[in-house]
């Protein structure tokens, strides 16, 4: 400016926490985890277990229906992600918008429906198994990653919108480079969402013979023993603690600058 | 149409889907390179629909918009709209983007490479006054206010568009800040030479900031376009002269300039001469007080016989501070100075600093005095405004006399 300008009081803000500094308040968590699970561990130790007990908490077993969960999990998770999102980007546009309030009240339906009234119905018509659990998982598990898409799209200020399209960036370019980046807090906190119903619904696949930790609890409660009811329980518990935790921590590295 | 034609509306109107009454009925008007029109009327009045239908941000129902010869319907939006800088009161810098990331968008998009992005967004962060070591990497939210909005003007010009279309650009900082900014827009325009379309509500920055003015009513139907001067002497009907508000001839306090006006002179002192010569010149003078100059002639302090001391023997730092005004300073910036200084005079000053008058309040007075006098009489003062207008977008400067020590 000219010499003749008075020196601008203008403030500027500190400079943001980095990302690491925003990372450490994950650490507690996995400790926690592994805590319990060597507590549960030291404790199955303690106890005479019978034939049946055996079968079910043998490492193999206990690999098999941990990985079977995980897997129905991860796929559940990854339709979810690709049907919600992709749907809540469509739903945001300007001409599809009139079909948003139909969309929400049909995801609504299925996830106000009783998960394990679903699965049953499902298997009715579908036959039981790998497949059928899926689809209820998914169609369980899309409203709270479709609804935030479209709150987290929709709460991007419509001038940033305007000022994009005013210099010149096409619609697609406003859509990746300005709504969808700043919508991603939002968006994942939905997915995060999704992932911890999708560990607890799935324990629910072992009713139509999709396997899962669910097979530990059924069979705890059903011969009466405590040990296996416990350990399939903790499994689940740690799970979707576990999952949720890495949800966290992979919303905070994709969180983009400049928000928080 | 001439080839000093850069915007040309022809007929055009804006009927919103489901509404009656159209929001921009039959506007026409021709906007020439180089200009400023500023669109000024009530909110809701139809400014800004009429601004973005250039742009294409808004499709007209009926009618044709030329841009340098061509229907803007024919060409491509985003192109078009690359090539028309974009200022929003809102600023709309992207929060998740550093400043030369915004900055360098639009050259991006161009296809421009990396290194002349680099360079170019230097040379406009300069050219609005950030330092680009200090501001290029930082994110919007570690601007001020003022600082966004110099950004968001940055991004604007970053491919040098010929037209610059704004709206409110400068509304949402406070006076303070808004008089600098507007200032400093002035002076880069009087190097940049853009086409400007400028919305605004606030008729004050209509008439410091327009070559002319377009006043509009409902349905942003023109009702007056013009100079500023032509329109504070004449305005075209009661409901312009509504508008401009109660003491027209006041607001040309924002047309005139401090150098257009005679000023006083005060005696001077050297700071390293002695009071007794300060008691000696305030003698001759027969006034009360005396200015101390630095050895380049720069004005330092107000001294009276009262703030010396027979203890004191040299001059440095004795006295009041004074408030200095740049010649180019208009009329009102000067009073506004005089006021945020609780003082009764400015000492006028050249490009560097150095005295060269004494703007007191009773100048004014008689300045003001004179223009409500002149404008009972006729329409007389037009050539005389039209010729200090030239002078006008120099940008008006004004700060404190602190600031400059």
């Amino acid at each position: 400016m000219s010499a003749t300008t008075a020196p601008a009081p203008e403030q500027t803000a500190v400079l943001p926490p980095t990302r690491w500094r925003r990372l450490r308040r994950h650490l507690a968590m996995p400790v926690v985890l592994t805590a319990v699970l060597l507590a549960t561990y030291l404790w199955v130790g303690t106890r005479d277990l019978d034939d049946i007990e055996r079968r079910s908490l043998n490492a193999d077993y206990l690999l098999r229906v941990t990985k079977q969960h995980l897997t129905l999990t991860a796929v559940t998770t990854v339709l979810v992600v690709v049907i919600a999102i992709g749907g809540g980007i469509l739903l945001t546009r300007p001409a599809l918008r009139w079909i948003t309030p139909i969309a929400t009240a049909l995801a609504n339906v299925g996830q106000a429906t009783p998960a394990i009234g679903l699965l049953v119905l499902l298997s009715i018509w579908l036959g039981i198994g790998f497949s059928t659990a899926l689809i209820g998982l998914v169609a369980y598990g899309v409203l709270p990653v479709l609804r935030n898409t479209i709150v987290g799209i929709d709460q991007v200020d419509r001038h940033l919108i305007e000022a994009g399209r005013g210099i010149g960036m096409s619609p697609l370019a406003v859509l990746v480079r300005i709504e969808l980046p700043l919508a991603v807090p939002v968006i994942l906190a939905g997915v995060r969402t999704a992932l911890v119903l999708a560990v607890g619904v799935a324990t629910l696949a072992t009713f139509i013979n999709a396997g899962g930790l669910g097979g530990l609890i059924v069979t705890g409660i059903k011969l009466q023993r405590e040990t296996v009811l416990v350990v399939g329980a903790v499994l689940t518990a740690v799970l979707a603690l576990a999952l949720d935790w890495l949800g966290g921590v992979i919303s905070d590295l994709l969180r983009p600058r400049g928000l928080d | 149409m001439t080839d000093d034609v850069m915007i040309d509306l022809q007929q055009v109107s804006k009927i919103y889907r489901g509404q009656r009454v159209p929001a921009v009925e039959n506007v026409s008007m021709t906007i020439r390179r180089g200009e400023i029109v500023v669109l000024v009327g009530p909110s809701g009045c139809g400014k800004t629909t009429t601004m973005k239908m250039i742009n294409r941000l808004i499709e007209p129902s009926s009618g044709r918009i030329l841009l340098d010869g061509s229907d803007v319907a024919t060409l491509d939006a985003n192109a078009l709209r690359r090539r028309i800088g974009y200022v929003i009161q809102q600023v709309g810098l992207f929060p998740h983007m550093t400043v030369a990331t915004n900055v360098g968008l639009v050259p991006k998009m161009l296809g421009w490479d990396r290194r002349r992005i680099d360079e170019r967004v230097d040379e406009l962060l300069h050219l609005v006054g950030l330092d680009p070591g200090q501001f290029r990497n930082r994110l919007p939210r570690q601007l001020s206010g003022g600082q966004q909005q110099r950004v968001g003007v940055a991004r604007a010009l970053a491919a040098d568009p010929p037209v610059m279309l704004m709206d409110e650009p400068f509304g949402a900082t406070d006076p303070l800040t808004r008089d600098r900014l507007q200032n400093e827009f002035l002076r880069l325009q009087e190097k940049l030479r853009k086409t400007i379309v400028f919305v605004t509500h606030d008729f004050d920055e209509a008439i410091k900031m327009g070559t002319r003015i377009a006043v509009l009513g409902e349905r942003s139907r023109i009702r007056q376009f013009d100079t500023p001067e032509r329109l504070l002497a004449n305005p075209a009907d009661s409901t312009v002269a509504r508008f401009i508000g109660a003491g027209a001839s006041l607001k040309q306090l924002n047309l005139r300039r401090v150098a257009a006006i005679d000023w006083t002179e005060v005696p001077l002192v050297r700071v390293d001469e002695s009071p007794t010569q300060v008691l000696r010149r305030l003698d001759e003078a027969k006034q009360s007080a005396v200015l101390t100059v630095d050895g380049e002639g720069r004005p330092l302090r107000w001294v009276t016989a009262r703030a010396l001391e027979p203890s004191q023997v040299t001059l440095d730092g004795v006295g009041d501070p004074v408030t200095v005004v740049d010649p180019q300073a208009t009329l009102r910036d000067a009073l506004d100075a005089m006021l945020a200084a609780s003082s009764g005079s400015a000492v006028v000053v050249d490009d560097r600093g150095r005295y060269r008058g004494v703007l007191t309040i009773d100048d004014l007075m008689r300045a003001i005095h004179e223009m409500r006098t002149s404008q009972r009489e006729s329409d007389r003062p037009v050539a005389e405004a039209t010729h200090q207008r030239s002078a006008a977008s120099n940008g008006a400067v004004v700060s404190d006399g602190r600031g400059r020590r």
